[in-house]
């Protein structure tokens, strides 16, 4: 081995080893500075999908639109798609609307958030949100959005925020189930093939019997979540050989999410 | 040097890049990964501490955007993905003879299966801190697809190397003759 190889290895492993000894707040600075430097392109990166994902449902209404008139006139297509863009700012408008309302009944104080990015591992279940400390958002804040609660907040950066879903097996928290005494604990599956998966509520009494549809609460234990944000609801129950246990569907779609909402506190 | 700046580029281009390709629904969700391609591309390219300056980049990337820190606790410490970057760059840069006389395939191969490598010693990390590793059809899907993900890229990405390499002027066949 020549000696530059020699001093790379070195060097590579001094690097290596300093990055090793980080501990959580060290790793979580690390995070949040690597999040902030890409933060503009994440940014800059979302807007182009969302251009995308336009002109391609622009293009299969066009592909409609020819299957059903061959004879479709320059004019006509010309009209289809200004309403087509129209249509695109309704969405946006309506979408606006409905959050603004949510803020405005809701109980909790709240910041408004845009998804930029969905996660890039396998293993671990994250969004990534354009609100940051300069916004008023810490580690470990509940994000929700108007039809319940989505996730908490992990790394935050200056003006980007990592959101742990409560579909990841890691994000844990306390919930109660309506019209009963029963609690538990929600986590998400570790591994699941379908964009939106189930909850586990576990730790019920064997004796909870719970039916479909019952919904689950945040009980406001643990001290991350505030009690009475809605988790999902019940699909069904099975008795383990220690506790019950049962599957929810949440609340959220959490294969489609745009606009969400950090809660920072109650008002 | 060119090239490897260049190669830097397009680590930090395709990390950022996936985070906005959707997983795959008919692999059961599996994930696309370009980076290892890349690296191992540069394992077998670039001179030895060139290719470890690109494993620890890699790697660094890698850590900074997927490990999480929940509750005060680190799942994977920062750093793990430099050393298995490292590791298996190191091992590719072992077989940079056969890729000089032209045989790419391989290096594509291994890229398939050092890209699942990552993923499994992601999970087998991550399995053990939360006390319980469970193997079902999804998970070695979720695995396994990857690694055939990038086993069908690596060729083209190869060539896209391939073909800027030599618009930058660099050239490891210039080393042929320490191979044979």
């Amino acid at each position: 081995m020549s000696r530059a190889n020699v001093i790379a290895l070195l060097i590579f492993g001094a690097i290596l080893g300093y990055f090793l000894s980080f501990g959580p707040e060290s790793t979580r600075k690390f995070k949040a500075g690597v999040y902030q430097l890409l933060a503009p392109f994440l940014s800059r990166g979302s807007g182009l999908q969302k251009q995308i994902t336009s002109v391609r449902t622009g293009l299969k209404s066009l592909e409609q639109m020819e299957r059903e008139n061959a004879n479709l006139q320059v004019e006509n297509r010309a009209l289809r798609a200004t309403n087509q863009a129209l249509r695109d700012v309704e969405h946006e408008v309506n979408r606006m609307r409905h959050a603004l309302n949510y803020r405005e009944r809701s109980v909790f104080k709240l910041i408004a958030a845009e998804v930029i990015t969905r996660d890039s591992s396998t293993w671990w279940r994250t969004v990534t949100i354009n609100r940051g400390k300069r916004d008023g958002v810490e580690p470990d804040t509940p994000v929700v959005t108007d039809e319940g609660l989505i996730g908490k907040t992990t790394s935050v950066s200056d003006s980007i925020s990592v959101v742990l879903l409560i579909s990841d097996e890691n994000c844990k928290l306390a919930a109660s189930v309506e019209g009963s005494r029963e609690q538990g604990i929600v986590s998400g599956e570790r591994v699941t093939a379908g964009l939106n998966p189930s909850l586990d509520l576990n730790f019920l009494s064997k004796q909870a019997d719970l039916k479909p549809g019952k919904k689950v609460y945040t009980s406001g234990m643990g001290g991350v979540f505030p009690s009475g944000l809605l988790i999902g609801a019940v699909k069904s129950f099975r008795i383990r050989e220690l506790d019950g246990q049962a599957q929810l569907t949440p609340a959220v779609d959490l294969s489609h999410l745009e606009d969400v909402f950090v809660v920072t506190g109650r008002k | 040097m060119i090239f490897f700046l260049l190669l830097l580029v397009l680590v930090v281009i395709a990390q950022i890049a996936e985070f906005f390709i959707p997983v795959l629904p008919w692999l059961y969700d599996a994930h696309v990964y370009i980076v290892p391609v890349i690296v191992f591309y540069g394992a077998m390219a670039l001179p030895f501490p060139l290719m470890l300056a690109l494993a620890l980049c890699a790697g660094l990337l890698l850590d900074a955007l997927t490990v999480q820190v929940i509750g005060g606790k680190v799942e994977i410490s920062a750093g793990s993905s430099i050393l298995l970057y490292g590791v298996l760059a190191g091992l590719m840069h072992g077989l940079r003879p056969l890729f000089a006389r032209g045989h790419w395939e391989v290096h594509c191969i291994l890229s398939g299966v050092g890209t699942s490598l990552i993923v499994l010693t992601q999970y087998l990390m991550i399995a053990f801190r939360r006390g319980s590793p469970i193997f079902t059809r999804e998970v070695w899907w979720q695995i396994g697809g990857p690694g055939l993900i990038a086993m069908a890229l690596a060729p083209i990405v190869f060539l896209f190397l391939q073909w800027m390499a030599r618009m930058t002027g660099y050239s490891y066949v210039l080393e042929r003759g320490r191979f044979e």
